[in-house]
C-alpha cells in the first residue's frame, strides 16, 4: 500500500537538515544484532500482498489503486469492503494534504486544511463504527490513523489498550501497534513506546527518540532501571558502532574528533565492564550479544588475545540467529587478523567467504554480509595477502569491489601477467576453488593492461607483445574514444591544447566516427622506432628528434591531451602513480637536450615548453603563494632554482623583455607574468 | 586643466563618491540569523539568544526545490510552522534551489515559487513579508539561466506581494558563495556572502571543509570590486555528514571565524554592517561562548 504510508508520529522531530557527501571508507559496522529491514518496507510489502490476494491476481502489486479494488469488491458484492476503501481513499487523500505541504506546489489553504480535519472526523466517525464488522482490523486502523492525524494520541493509547491490542494477528493490528507505539511516545510513556519500536524493527524511530541518550552512561542508567529492556541491545549496538567510529578513526581513516558521539578508550572499557556485568548478572536472555560486544570492544581497545577468547564463547551462547552471525561475521574478522597464515586460514577463509557470499543471496537480508565481507576485504585480507598479489587480486575480482580495477591498475605488471594465468589454470587449493568460481574476468581487458602497464614502463616491445592482441574495435567501447578520436600525439601541447568541444562530440555522433585501429599499438610502434633509432643521429636531427619524443611524452602523461594512451580516465588529483615511469621527467630530459640546440628557433621552443605549468605541481612553479602559519597570511614567494624560473630565464635571452606580439610566447600568461616580474628583480 | 575637463572630473569624482556612498549605506546596520531546520519552533535559549544579540532578522528556509525524477523542479523539505518569530522579528522566506534546477530554464517556475511562498504565508497567518531570499549554488554553467530566473522572481514578487508603505517594492537577495564572487553579480538588491562550505570534503583531515582562511584568502581580493551591496553570513553549525553509515562531524573553532571575519572586513569594511549567523539551533548556541556571538555581531 505504497500511497498509505504511514506518518510516523516521530518523523516531524526537529532534526537540523545535513548535507552530505560520499566516499567508501568500508567501515560498516560489524556489531549487528538485528536485520535492518525498516519496519515500514515490511508491512507495506505484506499489505500490497494482501490486495493482490483479494484482487485475486498474480502480477505483482505495487500501487495501491482503490479503483480498481472498489471494482472488484462490487462484483463480489462486498459492500463493507467498498465503503472501507472509500473511505480508505478519502483518509489518502487527507495524507495528500499533508503530503501537498511538503512537496507540491499547491501548498493547501487554511480552507483545504479545515476541510482536511472535518473529512478526518466524519472518516474516524464512520471507521469507529465499522469496527465491529467482518473487516474490523483494518477500520481500526483507519479509525487510529484520523486520531494520529487529529492529535487524538490519548484516545489511540486507549484504543489500544482496551480494544485493538486483542484484535487477530494482521499486518494491521501491527501497523496501529505502531501508531500505539506513536501515541505513548507523543503522551509522555517513551520508555513503553522504546520497547514497542524495539520489537517491530522500527529503527528509525527508535534512532529519533534515543538521539541524544546514548552515552554509557546513559545505557548504564538504562539498563539498572530495566535490566531486561529490549532497548538495550538497540543501545548497546549503537554505542558499539559509534565505538568502531573512534577505533577506524585511530586508525588514521578520519582525524581528529569527529565523531557524533565520540567515544574514547575509557568510556569504551567501561561499556566492556558493563558488558561483563550484564553477563554476570545473568539476566539477559542474549548473552551472545553481550559477549560479542564485548570482544569486539576488547579487539578494538587493546586486548586482541582476550577478544578472541571471548568471540569464540559468544559464539556458543544464547542469541537470536542474526546475533550468532554477528559474532561468526566478529570471530571471522579477528581471525584473519591473528591467525598464522597457511593452508589452515585459507580453507577456514572460504569456507567462511562461501558462507557470506551464501547469506547474501538468502532473500530479505539487509546487507550486513555483504558489507561484513567488504570491511574484511579491505581492512584486513587485502593487506594480509599483500605479498600474494595474485590471491589479494582475485579476492577483489571475485567479491565483483569497485577496486578491482584499481588494484589492477596499480599493481607490477608481471603479477597482472601471473593473474591472467591464475585465471585460465585450474584451482588446486581450497582457497583457489572458491577464488575460481564464477570469478568475472576479460581477458581482453587485461591484455589491454598488460600492454599499457609495459607503456607506462616505456618498455615498447613488451608493450606491443601485449597489444597487438587487442582489437581497435576493444578502444571503441572505451569512455575515452572521443578523446582518441579528436586529439593527436604530435601536437605541442605548450603551443595548442586540445580542448574537447560540443562540436567534435556531434560530428562524431553525426559522422559516426569509429576508432578503427589500435591507437595504442601505433603509439607504442612509433615511440620504438623513435627512441631505438636515437643513436643513428646527430646534431640538428637528433635535437629534433629529442624535441619530438618530448612532445610525445608530454602530450602522453597524465597532465597531456592524450593521456588516455596510459589511462583509462583523468582527474585534476592526478599523480605519477607507482609502477609507471615518470613521463614528465622523461619529456624534460629530452627537451633539455633539445635546448642545446644551435637552432635558436628550436632552442625557443624547447624552453618555452620546459616553463609549461603543466609540467609543474605546488612547491616548484617558479613563483607561488606560500602559507607562512607564523604570520597567518599566504606570501608569495619566487623560487629561483625552480626549473620553470631557469627555462623562462633562458627564454627571455632569446625574446628579450619585450617580445613581438604575434610570437607564440606572448600567449602564454604564465610567461608574461614570469617576464613582467624578471624586469625589475633580475 | 580646463573648464570643461574640471566639470568632468567632479562628476566623475561625486559619481564614485556616490557609488561608494551607496555601498556602504545601502544595508542596514542589523544582526540576523539563518533558520535552516524543517520545523519552526524557538526554544528558551533560541529565543533569548534573538533578544540577546538584538537579532531582527530571521532568514527562514520554507522549501527547498530540487530536480524530480520526472525531470520537473519541485518543492521538498517544506517547513511546519508550529510557532511564531518573536514581535519585531522581520521572517525573509528563504528558498534553496539546487544548481541542477538551473540547468534549463523551468517556464512558470519563479511564480510558482513566489505564490508558494505567498500560499504559506497566508496559510499559516505570517504577515509583513517584505522580502525573498533564493539560495543557490550556482556555476557558471547554470548563472545565466539562474539570473534570468531571479528576474522572473522580482517579476513574480511585484506581481504577488503586498506593498507596504514602508517597502513599496520588495526586497529580493540571493546567496554568494566565494567562487561566484568572479561572475558578474546577480539582478538582486543585495547578495548574502555565505562564508562557508568553504572548503573541499574529502580533503578534510588537510582543512576543515566548514571554514578555513586559507580557503577564503584566494576570493580576499576581489571582494572590495564585487559591484552588490553584501551582508556577510558566517557559519556557527556543526557539519554531521553520514557516509556509508558512518557519521562524521567538523565544526570550526570559535578563533577561525572571527579570524575570517576580520579579514573580509578589512577587505571591505561595509561588510560590518548586515551580519547573519547559519543557523539559529539551540546547540549552535551552546557550542560558542557568548564572547565569541559578541564579536561575530560586532559592527
Amino acid at each position: 500500500m505504497k500511497k498509505s504510508i504511514i506518518i510516523s508520529l516521530l518523523s516531524a522531530a526537529v532534526l537540523p537538515m545535513q548535507a552530505c557527501g560520499w566516499f567508501d571508507t568500508h567501515n560498516s559496522y560489524l556489531f549487528s544484532a538485528y536485520n535492518h529491514q525498516e519496519y515500514s518496507e515490511r508491512v507495506e510489502r505484506i499489505c500490497d500482498e494482501n490486495w493482490k490476494a483479494y484482487l485475486g491476481s498474480t502480477d505483482e502489486y505495487f500501487w495501491f489503486n482503490a479503483d480498481n479494488i472498489i471494482k472488484a469488491a462490487r462484483q463480489k458484492g462486498d459492500a463493507l469492503m467498498v465503503g472501507y476503501v472509500e473511505n480508505l481513499r478519502k483518509y489518502l487523500d487527507c495524507v495528500d494534504v499533508e503530503r501537498d505541504k511538503q512537496h507540491e506546489w499547491n501548498y493547501p489553504s487554511k480552507e483545504q486544511i479545515a476541510q482536511q480535519q472535518r473529512d478526518l472526523q466524519a472518516i474516524r466517525t464512520y471507521a469507529l463504527g465499522k469496527t465491529k464488522s467482518k473487516l474490523r482490523s483494518q477500520h481500526a486502523l483507519l479509525y487510529m490513523r484520523c486520531n494520529m492525524m487529529l492529535g487524538r494520541h490519548q484516545e489511540n493509547v486507549t484504543y489500544w489498550e482496551q480494544t485493538a491490542r486483542d484484535f487477530i494477528n494482521t499486518v494491521y493490528k501491527e501497523m496501529m501497534q505502531n501508531i500505539y507505539a506513536g501515541a505513548l511516545y507523543k503522551t509522555g510513556r517513551e520508555a513503553e513506546a522504546a520497547e514497542l519500536f524495539v520489537e517491530m524493527g522500527d529503527c528509525n524511530s527508535l534512532m529519533t527518540q534515543f538521539y541524544k541518550r546514548r552515552s554509557y552512561q546513559a545505557i548504564r542508567q538504562y539498563y539498572q532501571q530495566n535490566p531486561v529492556s529490549k532497548v538495550l541491545p538497540f543501545l548497546l549496538q549503537d554505542f558499539v558502532n559509534n565505538a568502531q567510529e573512534a577505533h577506524d578513526a585511530g586508525e588514521g581513516n578520519f582525524g581528529g574528533k569527529l565523531f557524533i558521539r565520540d567515544i574514547n578508550k575509557q568510556e569504551a572499557w567501561q561499556m566492556r565492564n558493563l558488558c561483563e556485568e550484564v553477563l554476570r548478572d545473568r539476566k539477559t536472555d542474549v548473552p551472545c550479544l553481550w559477549k560479542t560486544a564485548k570482544a569486539w570492544l576488547e579487539y578494538m581497545f587493546g586486548d586482541k588475545q582476550q577478544a578472541m577468547k571471548d568471540i569464540l564463547q559468544a559464539t556458543q551462547l544464547d542469541g537470536t540467529v542474526r546475533m550468532k552471525e554477528c559474532a561468526r561475521v566478529i570471530m571471522l574478522y579477528l581471525t584473519a587478523d591473528q591467525a598464522k597464515d597457511g593452508t589452515a586460514f585459507d580453507d577456514y577463509l572460504a569456507d567462511e567467504l562461501q558462507w557470506l557470499d551464501d547469506k547474501q543471496q538468502e532473500p530479505g537480508n539487509d546487507g550486513y554480509y555483504y558489507r561484513a565481507k567488504d570491511r574484511l576485504l579491505h581492512r584486513m585480507l587485502i593487506d594480509r595477502y599483500a605479498n600474494r598479489p595474485v590471491t589479494a587480486l582475485a579476492l577483489l575480482g571475485k567479491a565483483q569491489d569497485p577496486s578491482y580495477y584499481p588494484y589492477t591498475d596499480t599493481m607490477r605488471v608481471e603479477q597482472l601477467e601471473k593473474y591472467l594465468t591464475f585465471t585460465n589454470t585450474p584451482a588446486k587449493s581450497t582457497l583457489d576453488k572458491y577464488l575460481k568460481a564464477n570469478i568475472e574476468k576479460n581477458d581482453t581487458v587485461l591484455e589491454d593492461l598488460i600492454g599499457t602497464k609495459y607503456m607506462r614502463l616505456c618498455q615498447w616491445d613488451k608493450a606491443i607483445q601485449w597489444l597487438q592482441h587487442v582489437p581497435a574495435s576493444y578502444y571503441d567501447q572505451c569512455g575515452y574514444r572521443l578523446y582518441a578520436l579528436v586529439r593527436k600525439i604530435e601536437v605541442e601541447p605548450w603551443i595548442t591544447r586540445q580542448w574537447l568541444t560540443d562540436e567534435d562530440a556531434d560530428k562524431a555522433q553525426q559522422y559516426n566516427w569509429h576508432i578503427r585501429e589500435n591507437l595504442k599499438l601505433n603509439f607504442a610502434k612509433d615511440m620504438q622506432m623513435k627512441e631505438a633509432t636515437l643513436n643513428i643521429l646527430s646534431g640538428k636531427a637528433l635535437e629534433q628528434r629529442c624535441y619530438d619524443l618530448a612532445v610525445r611524452y608530454a602530450q602522453a602523461n597524465y597532465r597531456g591531451d592524450c593521456w588516455w594512451l596510459m589511462r583509462d580516465s583523468k582527474s585534476i588529483l592526478d599523480t605519477v602513480r607507482v609502477n609507471e615511469t615518470d613521463l614528465i621527467a622523461k619529456a624534460m630530459e629530452y627537451l633539455q637536450q633539445a635546448a642545446m640546440s644551435s637552432d635558436v628557433s628550436l632552442k625557443k621552443k624547447a624552453l618555452f615548453a620546459m616553463g609549461w605549468p603543466e609540467f609543474y605541481s605546488e612547491g616548484n612553479y617558479w613563483r607561488e603563494d606560500v602559507w607562512n602559519s607564523e604570520s597567518g597570511e599566504f606570501e608569495k614567494r619566487v623560487n629561483r632554482q625552480s626549473p620553470q624560473y631557469r627555462a623562462y630565464e633562458g627564454l627571455v635571452t632569446i625574446t628579450g623583455l619585450d617580445p613581438q606580439e604575434n610570437d607564440y610566447v606572448t600567449k602564454c600568461d604564465e610567461f608574461l607574468q614570469f617576464r613582467t616580474y624578471y624586469k625589475t628583480h633580475r | 586643466m580646463t573648464r570643461p575637463y574640471v566639470i568632468c572630473a567632479l562628476v566623475l569624482l561625486l559619481a564614485q563618491l556616490s557609488a561608494c556612498q551607496q555601498e556602504q549605506a545601502q544595508l542596514p546596520e542589523e544582526n540576523a540569523v539563518y533558520y535552516w531546520r524543517t520545523e519552526l519552533v524557538l526554544d528558551s535559549t533560541e529565543r533569548s539568544f534573538l533578544n540577546q544579540y538584538h537579532i531582527n532578522k530571521v532568514y527562514c528556509r520554507y522549501f527547498d526545490v530540487v530536480m524530480s525524477d520526472d525531470g520537473q523542479p519541485k518543492p521538498n523539505a517544506t517547513i511546519t510552522f508550529s510557532d511564531t518569530l518573536p514581535e519585531g522579528v522581520e521572517m525573509v522566506p528563504t528558498v534553496y534551489i539546487t544548481e541542477d534546477c538551473m540547468h534549463q530554464q523551468h517556464e512558470g517556475l519563479a511564480e510558482k515559487i513566489v505564490k508558494r511562498i505567498v500560499q504559506m504565508n497566508e496559510t499559516n497567518d505570517i504577515r509583513g513579508i517584505l522580502e525573498i531570499q533564493i539560495d543557490c549554488d550556482y556555476t557558471s554553467k547554470s548563472r545565466k539561466t539562474y539570473y534570468d530566473f531571479l528576474k522572473a522572481v522580482r517579476q513574480a514578487m511585484d506581481n504577488l506581494l503586498q506593498p507596504s508603505t514602508l517597502h513599496p517594492q520588495p526586497i529580493l537577495s540571493t546567496t554568494i558563495r566565494l567562487h561566484q564572487l568572479s561572475m558578474p553579480s546577480p539582478p538582486v538588491d543585495y547578495g548574502v556572502l555565505m562564508i562557508y562550505n568553504t572548503g573541499d570534503p574529502r580533503k578534510y583531515k588537510e582543512r576543515n571543509p566548514i571554514l578555513d582562511y586559507r580557503d577564503v584568502h584566494p576570493y580576499l581580493g576581489r571582494l572590495d570590486s564585487y559591484p552588490l551591496p553584501l551582508a556577510a553570513a558566517y557559519p556557527v553549525y556543526q557539519w554531521i555528514r553520514e557516509i556509508h553509515g558512518i557519521r562524521v562531524e567538523h565544526t570550526v573553532d570559535a578563533s577561525e571565524i572571527l579570524r575570517v571575519k576580520r579579514a573580509v572586513e578589512k577587505q571591505r569594511g561595509s561588510l560590518k554592517r548586515t551580519i547573519i549567523s547559519y543557523h539559529l539551533d539551540k546547540d549552535n548556541i551552546d557550542r560558542y561562548k557568548p564572547e565569541t556571538y559578541e564579536e561575530i555581531y560586532h559592527h
